[in-house]
């Protein structure tokens, strides 16, 4: 009788297992995804072995990335061909692609309203995406190479930064129109918000520096500058960031410096700074917030850094030009 | 309480009569918006330049196409377009076309003081700065020199009111030695061309030879040509059959003539540098960093198909360099943004380091780029070489060398 109720239980469990990995589909695969801008591929790694499990092709020159709110679907921005290629991250291969204008280089994504906000680095422009009819419903003038964009978490505004304007643009989302602008350092790049929504920090990366937008007055409340020991200043190129899920803690790259620094956010204070490939510019962080993904464009590789010691604990190569992290988790 | 007194006949009249005024006030006198400011830059340009004519083999064989490098200022002008909303201020381009170098001077003035323009881009040659430095001397100007590369305008000439944008023949001939150098290619042969261009070039280029530790074991005068009583002098395998090795071919020929034959024919199998192969230059359209390949984009589309080369890199960076005053400052006063313009701030040439002026002959200090035909070998400062207090200032007449001290 004992051995028939283990059987039983296990047959259960069995079941439930199924159940959940088919409702799920590719959930929590844990799937690190790495574009690669000069071979025009994403290195998928499976980050228990951190060991490479496929070289997935796309259209030229992927760059940013963002998965469906399901994680079923992988967006990614490919600047040569200007097209938002999608991935089916189950079977790990491109299903689909949305015309976007000239260059596409970073995106957000308002599932609700099925729009997707893409700057397109050489036209100038947001063009805004219908996600079901893959037409472009708009496009938004903005400054000069534009890059970074944020959808607020409400979906009314969209933030922009342009890197030659030194300008983050404010946008409303419904009109399209330019609402506001704020002038920021030299070459802004890109966006991460608290989670209380308050503040929006942009980096700079020719000042070497992260801005600290005001979310509710959209001015400038202040700023950080970075020099991690030894380094010139000149070599402190801010990019990428993340600030983690309880707002204590935000991680930003620093280019040619080669490092990550580790910010507290309450106080603005640098707690120290991870040594990290050349070019260091996308990041990515697992859901767990105990690792952190660094893309060295320089390098060819990607650092994997342990965040409860905040040391480099291995690197694994990757593409050539390696833009930016995602990972599936 | 307070509320009842809302409800007293005679305050509601007095609040009504007040909001009729006000809006009568409204209908008539809308809040003025402050007027839109207008900032012009001079570009002076000399018809018939001749540092513009195609380099030719011959009638027919164009080996180089040049242009005056008003498009680089186009682009500037084209990117200031999202700054119009936030600093309420349009910037424009007054493209002034002068019939020789020696009417440079009145052009600038006359612009000066009769349409209040205060910066100007000037595309002329070494011959017009002197007389520009005269007759602006003490005016509330800034002439951004975008294609004269001539060290004696930083050296002699040094007047404030310029900023040299292009970089100078010895930032140029610095940074191929330091890329030489770097390579241990340190026993070079020099061929000099007729030209005084050529000897001006080779005189840069010895200087930065003793600066970085470089040999020069010969220095062959050339002479362009298929003579054979001159061929000692025409025929490269034979002026580079000289007694003992070197490791590098150098050559300075302005005219883009006898240069071509050079690489392949040397004695001994080395690399060409110098006028062909691998040039020393402010830009190149293979620059592939530091946001490179939009400017080169951007340009490619203004000027229908041009190559950006590196005095549109300089009339770029000049226009950009008044747009950031602006924006930085909020001001449209000179003052302020000569000021900015002349001061610590940096400038995002997208080369790397930032751009900014030195204090003591106003050149433009940056990055120079290593070009072979097809890539950037390198860009200098290259790697290695130090500087107390920005490496840029490897490249060049640093302070305690200089003749020219603007800042003293």
């Amino acid at each position: 009788m004992p051995i028939l109720r283990l059987l039983l239980a296990l047959l259960c469990i069995t079941i439930f297992a199924a159940a959940l990995s088919s409702a799920g589909m590719a959930k929590d695969t844990g799937l690190v995804f790495v574009s690669n801008e000069k071979t025009n591929n994403l290195i998928v790694i499976d980050p228990k072995a951190n060991k490479v499990v496929k070289d997935l092709k796309t259209s030229r020159r992927p760059r940013d990335m963002h998965f469906s709110s399901d994680h079923t679907k992988l967006y990614v921005a490919c600047g040569d061909d200007d097209v938002i290629d999608i991935i089916d991250v189950a079977k790990l291969e491109v299903v689909g692609k949305l015309s976007t204008g000239s260059s596409p280089e970073t995106f957000g994504i308002d599932e609700t309203r099925r729009r997707i906000y893409v700057s397109n680095e050489e036209g100038s422009s947001l063009s805004v995406i219908d996600m079901d009819q893959n037409i472009i419903v708009q496009e938004v003038p903005t400054g000069a190479e534009p890059e970074g964009v944020f959808v607020s978490e409400d979906g009314h505004f969209v933030y922009v930064t342009s890197e030659v304007g030194d300008l983050i643009h404010l946008i409303d989302a419904e009109s399209g129109n330019v609402m506001q602008d704020v002038v920021v350092g030299t070459r802004p790049r890109r966006f991460a918000a608290t989670p209380d929504h308050k503040e929006l920090w942009v980096s700079a990366e020719l000042s070497g520096e992260v801005y600290i937008i005001d979310r509710e007055k959209f001015t400038v409340e202040s700023k950080i500058e970075f020099l991690p020991p030894g380094m010139r200043k000149t070599d402190v190129t801010p990019v990428d960031l993340r600030i983690t899920r309880d707002g204590k803690t935000a991680y930003v790259t620093l280019g040619h410096a080669a490092h990550v620094a580790v910010v507290d956010v309450p106080t603005r204070k640098i707690q120290g700074y991870i040594l990290v490939g050349k070019r260091s510019w996308g990041l990515g962080m697992s859901r767990d917030e105990k690792t952190l993904y660094v893309a060295n464009g320089f390098g060819d590789d990607i650092t994997v850094i342990d965040l409860r010691t905040r040391k480099a604990t291995v690197s694994i190569p990757v593409g050539r030009i390696p833009w930016g992290v995602v990972i599936d988790d | 309480m307070g509320t009842l007194r809302f409800a007293h006949p005679t305050f509601c009249t007095l609040l009504g009569l007040l909001g009729l005024v006000a809006s009568a006030l409204a209908q008539t006198a809308p809040p003025p918006a402050p007027p839109r400011q207008h900032i012009s830059i001079g570009y002076v340009e000399i018809e018939g330049d001749p540092r513009y004519e195609p380099v030719r083999a011959y009638e027919r064989l164009i080996l180089k196409t040049r242009d005056h490098p008003f498009a680089g200022a186009q682009i500037g002008i084209d990117e200031a377009a999202a700054l119009v909303r936030v600093l309420n201020t349009e910037f424009a381009l007054e493209r002034i076309t002068v019939k020789s170098s020696a009417e440079v001077a009145s052009a600038v003035v006359q612009a000066l003081e009769g349409r209040d323009i205060h910066f100007f881009l000037i595309d002329a040659p070494a011959e017009a700065f002197k007389p520009l430095a005269a007759s602006t001397k003490g005016r509330d100007t800034l002439l951004f020199n975008v294609s004269a590369s001539d060290d004696g305008l930083r050296r002699e000439v040094c007047a404030r009111e310029f900023v040299h944008v292009i970089p100078s023949l010895a930032m140029r001939m610095d940074a191929l030695m330091q890329y030489l150098t770097s390579r241990k290619w340190r026993d070079i042969l020099v061929f000099e061309g007729p030209l005084p261009a050529d000897a001006e070039t080779v005189k840069a280029f010895t200087r930065s030879a003793q600066k970085f530790g470089a040999k020069i074991v010969a220095n062959q005068r050339f002479k362009a040509g298929t003579d054979p009583r001159e061929r000692e002098q025409n025929n490269p395998a034979l002026l580079s059959a000289i007694r003992g090795n070197y490791d590098v071919v150098f050559v300075a020929d302005e005219a883009f003539d006898f240069v071509r034959q050079v690489p392949y024919h040397t004695v001994l199998p080395r690399p060409v540098v110098g006028s062909i192969d691998l040039e020393p230059v402010a830009w190149h359209w293979t620059w592939e960093h530091n946001g490179a390949p939009q400017v080169n984009s951007r340009f490619d589309k203004k000027s229908g198909g041009r190559r950006m080369d590196s005095a549109d890199w300089a009339a770029w960076i000049a226009v950009k360099m008044v747009v950031q005053a602006t924006l930085r400052t909020r001001s449209a006063d000179f003052a302020k943004q000569r000021d900015f313009i002349l001061g610590d701030t940096g400038f995002d040439g997208d080369k790397g380091l930032p751009v900014s002026v030195r204090p003591w002959d106003h050149q433009v200090r940056q990055a120079v780029l290593l070009a072979a035909p097809y890539m950037v070998v390198a860009s200098a400062p290259v790697e290695g070489f130090l500087h107390r207090i920005n490496e840029l200032d490897t490249l060049g007449d640093d302070e305690p060398e200089t003749s020219c001290h603007l800042n003293k």
